[in-house]
């Protein structure tokens, strides 16, 4: 009876367990199901298979310009926040300075300020600076958003890193651009990798800051999705949103493979 | 980040309606919130469907963060990628993925149709249940990674002590694990509940103008009311909220369970 009951709990959990997996994958699944579905409503499962939304959704101007929008972005936000919180994250880690814990906060709050405070917060200020509804306004919002993930992971990065190793190099008479090239930056690369695709991901997904700094100007990817959401929707929405699940896997792929995601999250 | 936060707090003390030319200072948009049925009964909504949201994400999050945990590397290596997408997926098109489910010729629906449990179509959308079924799933990886990290730390050979001990797995469970891993849960649940209260995205385009939260009338008072002073103020409240939370929440994590952090 013991032992019964036991082998019930197991395979209960099992159950369990696939099914929450299944939760949490469901809505992604069922909008790559409605990309492909030929039938002119957004329906579940596939009736057949067809690519016409995708050479609709090439074709629509709105979406294709926020694509690039949002791809210009992102890309140019990644590079801000790894050149500004890199170095943050090497101050943070190997000195013990006065108002440290104060910046290690400061950079890290975007993370536990509610993203709706964050956002009326910058449009209010962008506003007072004469900045709003420009892409200045956009890219100064995604460098703080994204900051937090470039600073947590450089942070486990450089503490994770050996210094010895790059003293060994210096002692075998190594000039410093050298260690610098051949032992820093190799053993930093799977970290930079991981922050940037972090912090690319999370820039191009964002939807409840550039709500507030895009109003009126031009519009993101997922603000234009948001808004044909909100209008009701057809396939071509699905084509669309899509795309952006596969960008989003495909680089959650090349960190697993380069870094080991298990690692960084 | 400190320079738009000042900003915040002077425009929701202006005395006026307008979000441009403000000027004097006042506190009645403070007043207006605090003093209105309304507002204080939409907080108070919010509030719960924060617990709620949170209580859920434990108990769904902590068999997966727990089996993570005690998995091996390559178990782990395609179950992770499962669990963050939600997290790294654009908010929008989750949501869409479960319009997509929840609408009337839905998934959810039509399999409801094919069992033949109801005869016609029923409403899904708009209710505060979808709501906060569909904010648990966004948020559940907060949960669970958080959960993993903990029970990674926690040496399984005390589990082992225990079993030889004869404590069963629910005993084993309540009195060795739960209590280590609380860390963990408090600091899930702290992610999860601040995420929920000041989610307005979900609650709009899944709950309509049926189902109100502080997160989505903020919206509507930046946006589209274009009430700034009175915006800022409800979106100070809410943060003045989220801090008290949290460092309630430290609190007890620091006095109830420092002795059993190693």
């Amino acid at each position: 009876m013991d032992r019964f009951l036991h082998r019930a709990t197991d395979v209960g959990g099992i159950v369990l367990r696939t099914a929450i997996y299944l939760f949490l994958a469901l809505p992604a699944i069922v909008v790559i199901c409605a990309s492909i579905n030929p039938v002119d409503f957004l329906g579940f499962p596939p009736q057949g298979f067809t690519l016409k939304w995708y050479w609709a959704a090439f074709d629509s101007k709105p979406f294709m310009d926020s694509l690039s929008l949002s791809t210009q972005l992102a890309l140019l936000a990644t590079v801000a926040s790894l050149i500004i919180g890199t170095p943050a994250a090497y101050a943070i880690e190997r000195y013990r300075f006065r108002g440290r814990n104060a910046l290690q906060a400061f950079v890290l709050s975007p993370m536990i300020v509610p993203a709706v405070v964050l956002g009326i917060g910058l449009l209010q200020f962008l506003v007072w600076a004469g900045l709003s509804q420009s892409f200045a306004a956009l890219f100064l919002g995604h460098i703080v958003i994204t900051m937090p993930y470039v600073v947590r992971t450089m942070t486990a990065s450089f503490s994770l890193f050996d210094r010895a190793l790059e003293q060994a190099a210096m002692n075998l008479r190594a000039p410093p651009l050298t260690v610098v090239r051949r032992v820093t930056l190799p053993i930093l690369l799977p970290g930079l990798l991981s922050a940037s695709v972090f912090a690319f991901v999370t820039s191009f997904g964002n939807i409840t800051v550039s709500l507030f700094l895009a109003h009126g100007g031009r519009a993101t990817l997922p603000i234009q999705i948001f808004t044909y959401v909100d209008y009701g929707s057809d396939p071509t929405l699905a084509a669309v949103s899509t795309l952006v699940i596969l960008v989003t896997v495909a680089l959650l792929a090349v960190v697993e493979r380069v870094a080991g995601l298990q690692k960084v999250v | 980040m400190l320079v738009p936060l000042l900003t915040l707090v002077r425009t929701s003390l202006y005395d006026s309606d307008k979000s441009f030319g403000g000027a004097g200072w006042s506190l009645r948009h403070y007043v207006r919130f605090l003093g209105d049925g309304f507002y204080l009964s939409v907080l108070g909504q919010t509030l719960l469907y924060g617990l709620i949201v949170s209580v859920f994400c434990v108990v769904v999050g902590f068999p997966l963060g727990y089996s993570l945990a005690r998995m091996s590397a390559r178990g782990r290596r395609w179950r992770i990628p499962m669990v963050i997408l939600p997290l790294t997926l654009s908010l929008v098109v989750n949501v869409f993925g479960w319009l997509i489910i929840l609408g009337r010729g839905g998934l959810v629906n039509k399999f409801l149709l094919g069992l033949g449990l109801i005869d016609a179509p029923v409403q899904l959308l708009f209710s505060s249940f979808t709501v906060m079924l569909v904010m648990a799933q966004t948020f559940l990886p907060f949960m669970v990674l958080s959960i993993m990290s903990v029970v990674a730390q926690i040496d399984p050979a005390l589990e082992q002590a225990a079993a030889n001990l004869r404590a069963g797995r629910w005993t084993t469970l309540r009195r060795v694990v739960l209590p280590l891993a609380m860390p963990g849960i408090l600091a899930g649940s702290t992610l999860v509940f601040i995420l929920t209260v000041s989610a307005f995205i979900t609650p709009r385009l899944i709950g309509g103008t049926r189902v109100q939260m502080l997160g989505s009338m903020i919206y509507e008072q930046t946006l589209v009311t274009l009430n700034w002073p009175f915006g800022g103020a409800m979106s100070l409240i809410l943060l003045a909220i989220v801090f008290v939370f949290v460092a309630g929440v430290n609190r007890l994590s620091r006095t109830r369970f420092s002795e059993t952090r190693s």
